[in-house]
């Protein structure tokens, strides 16, 4: 256990400087397989989920349904089925693809900005931060949208993580996570005592379940808050692979490749971070897969950020459609918080992840 | 140096590798939420299966002893309690309708005003707490019976645990239907809550008022006209993203049926459970029982409903087909029977069609 954390930027590099040119190749052979074959599964995935629900509803009645939105011929749904289609399943899905990619794409920058493999995208005390602001609007009725508050929530602990770590000196990974620990740990305190003193009756479920991360308030706001945050944030995010490659490489190297590591850090925590409190904004704090997908991309097609990045988010958007899929179907018409799923799935492949790793080391 | 002091709580703890340390402590703080949560989970899912079939009292008219397996816990009380604590609205309202409200020296976690019937009886409020009280609040008032409308008040970071209050004299007692340790029926039924009420007159030694009682509620029900036209009905409790709704075994489904309702969540074998909105959106009830309490207002379930997409287009939120109940009367208890009168009341004005 020890090993794994503290070897983190010793066994990373390594892993890069060591890969041999035969690896390399057969990872990009890897790679070229695999990302039309993810995108198919992505694309599968969404169409395959809006047929699935509580609701016994005919798969032809549904694709065509979905098609009529499209302007494509006639709508053979009456408008309550149709609700259900086009009011709950489909921005659904849609919320879930866009809420996996980006919790992904934010995981793995992190794990890459900290030289911390254990790092995920709540890791500046976003999650407690938005969970802050979500919990004072349900309890003290605040009249302040949901998602803003949570939104909120989650920039002014960036702004406490980012401020604190910068009035340390420079700021370098171990002072981000630290920083990040301290205002964490604030703003669990206050939602813990919010909760505590003023949760009247059954409010509790509805915290519980955002606390969780849940997918069951997903309408097409959450599409476009979600989407917007992963077309803008996302995909330039995306881009900055190589810059990433060579922070994995310690601030030393970056500099020396040219890169100005101080402010090429804080653009890229701020832009994670925002993209972090745009997805908890609509989904609460899912966890596992910041965490853990990028670790199962990263065994697969190696650790170059290039490849690592594009491919978590397509795996990323569809492990988190099947996963909400199965906590809105499995107990249908009873619903689970998705983010139970995602723990119980992520939490033993994390731990496989966990033993390879040491037996490895 | 200067990191460590910001985190002293953890770095107290010291040893080798401090990027460890760090994670451990990033990986807790959000998780404290979440036991404050799992807390007041714990003091919910409110009334519970009842086993009342099996807490029949041994003690018989003449012995004053009331000798009882509350809850799969083993109680005996001697003399009727003169001092009690109530919990939740439900042991309040029994109380208050047996004619021993003056025997209430305080009351904790209620649910809303008393109901103006009773309002002159209502002690003068003494509240313990508006949640849970603690045990030394409890002991404070030297009560000689806390009776609860729910199981978990007696726990060891509610009211005290129910051998620790045995220990110190003091009784404990959770009306039979929220029992969910031990003995849960399949499913509540009246002559369960008609038995809470004869056991609760057992208890403060006030028998004939309590058959009083059962008789006029089983007169009431008996008159109560059971609507014929085959509606279904969900009971809307709480909750947004999930509705918290009224399920197939506990009081929300016994009030429905008996008022001729069929509970579009009768399969789901709980009390109360959270369903999707999927599941209610196919299922089209045709009225809506709305749950009225000041911290979840009926107005603002109907807000909800019209305001989201997918539930506007229901039958019931089209044509406002809305039922509206008290919360406290919707948990099993004296009330139930009240509860029945007026679903079936409001039932009876809706047209349908």
């Amino acid at each position: 256990m020890v090993s794994i954390a503290s070897s983190g930027r010793g066994g990373r590099s390594s892993a890069v400087a060591g890969i041999g040119v035969d690896a390399r190749r057969r990872a990009r052979r890897r790679t070229a397989v695999l990302a039309p074959l993810l995108v198919l599964a992505l694309a599968a995935s969404i169409v395959v989920a809006t047929t699935i629900g509580s609701a016994d509803l005919a798969v032809g009645d549904v694709l065509r349904g979905i098609l009529s939105h499209l302007g494509l011929g006639a709508n053979p749904l009456d408008p309550l089925r149709d609700g259900i289609v086009w009011g709950l399943r489909v921005p659904r899905v849609l919320t879930a693809a866009a809420v996996g990619a980006g919790l992904a794409i934010a995981g793995a920058v992190m794990q890459a900005l900290t030289r911390n493999q254990l790092a995920d995208p709540y890791l500046l005390g976003l999650s407690s931060g938005a969970s802050l602001g979500a919990v004072t609007v349900i309890l003290l009725g605040v009249a302040v949208a949901l998602p803003a508050a949570a939104f909120g929530g989650a920039l002014l602990a960036l702004a406490a993580t980012l401020g604190l770590a910068g009035a340390l000196g420079a700021i370098t990974p171990t002072r981000t996570v630290l920083a990040g620990v301290a205002v964490s740990s604030l703003a669990g305190a206050a939602t813990s005592f919010a909760i505590f003193w003023s949760s009247e009756q059954d409010s509790y479920r509805e915290i519980l379940g955002w606390l969780l991360g849940s997918l069951a308030g997903a309408r097409w706001s959450a599409v476009g808050i979600a989407g917007v945050a992963v077309l803008v944030i996302g995909i330039p995010l995306l881009l900055s692979g190589r810059i990433l490659d060579a922070f994995s490489f310690g601030d030393t190297t970056a500099a020396s490749l040219g890169i100005g590591v101080q402010r090429t850090r804080w653009l890229l925590l701020g832009a994670t971070a925002l993209l972090t409190g745009a997805l908890v904004a609509v989904s609460g704090s899912i966890g596992f897969v910041g965490l853990v997908l990028p670790h199962a991309v990263r065994l697969v097609v190696g650790p170059g950020h290039r490849t690592l990045l594009p491919l978590s988010a397509l795996v990323g958007a569809t492990f988190l459609i099947w996963a909400d899929t199965l906590a809105r179907s499995v107990f249908a018409p009873r619903e689970l918080p998705v983010g139970i799923v995602t723990a119980l799935i992520g939490a033993p492949v994390f731990a496989l992840l966990l033993a390879r790793r040491r037996s490895e080391a | 140096m200067r990191p460590r002091t910001l985190i002293s709580p953890t770095s107290a703890r010291a040893p080798r590798t401090p990027r460890r340390r760090i994670l451990t402590a990033a990986a807790l703080a959000p998780t404290a939420g979440l036991a404050v949560i799992a807390l007041l989970a714990g003091c919910s899912a409110s009334a519970a299966p009842a086993d009342s079939a099996s807490t029949g009292a041994s003690g018989s008219t003449s012995a004053k002893a009331v000798t009882l397996d509350n809850c799969g816990f083993d109680e005996t009380i001697a003399t009727p309690p003169k001092r009690v604590i109530t919990v939740k609205s439900t042991s309040t309202e029994m109380m208050l309708a047996l004619g021993v409200g003056d025997r209430i020296v305080g009351t904790a976690f209620q649910d809303g005003a008393v109901p103006s019937k009773w309002k002159a009886e209502a002690p003068k409020r003494n509240d313990v707490s508006d949640q849970m009280p603690s045990p030394e609040s409890v002991l404070d008032l030297e009560p000689d019976l806390v009776y609860s409308g729910w199981e978990s008040a007696f726990s060891a970071d509610a009211a005290g645990t129910r051998a620790e209050l045995h220990k110190l004299g003091i009784a404990s007692y959770v009306q039979p239907a929220a029992c969910r340790s031990q003995g849960a029926p399949a499913k509540l039924s009246f002559d369960d809550v008609f038995g809470e009420i004869d056991e609760a007159g057992r208890i403060f030694g006030v028998e004939p008022t309590a058959t009083k009682l059962v008789a006029a509620q089983k007169k009431q029900l008996a008159g109560i006209h059971r609507d014929d036209r085959g509606l279904t009905a969900l009971w809307y409790s709480s909750g947004t993203d999930t509705p918290y709704v009224g399920a197939g075994t506990g009081a929300p489904e016994m009030v429905l049926e008996a008022a001729g309702l069929t509970n579009v969540a009768a399969d789901v074998k709980q009390t109360w459970a959270s369903l999707g909105w999927e599941s209610i959106v196919d299922a089209d009830p045709d009225v809506i029982v709305l749950i009225d309490a000041d911290w979840n207002t009926a107005k603002s379930k109907i807000a909800q409903l019209e305001a989201n997409p997918a539930t506007a287009n229901l039958a019931a939120v089209k044509q406002h087909r809305y039922i509206t109940l008290p919360f406290a009367a919707s948990e099993a208890g004296v009330r139930s029977v009240e509860a029945v009168d007026s679903v079936a009341t409001q039932l009876a004005k809706l047209k349908l069609g």
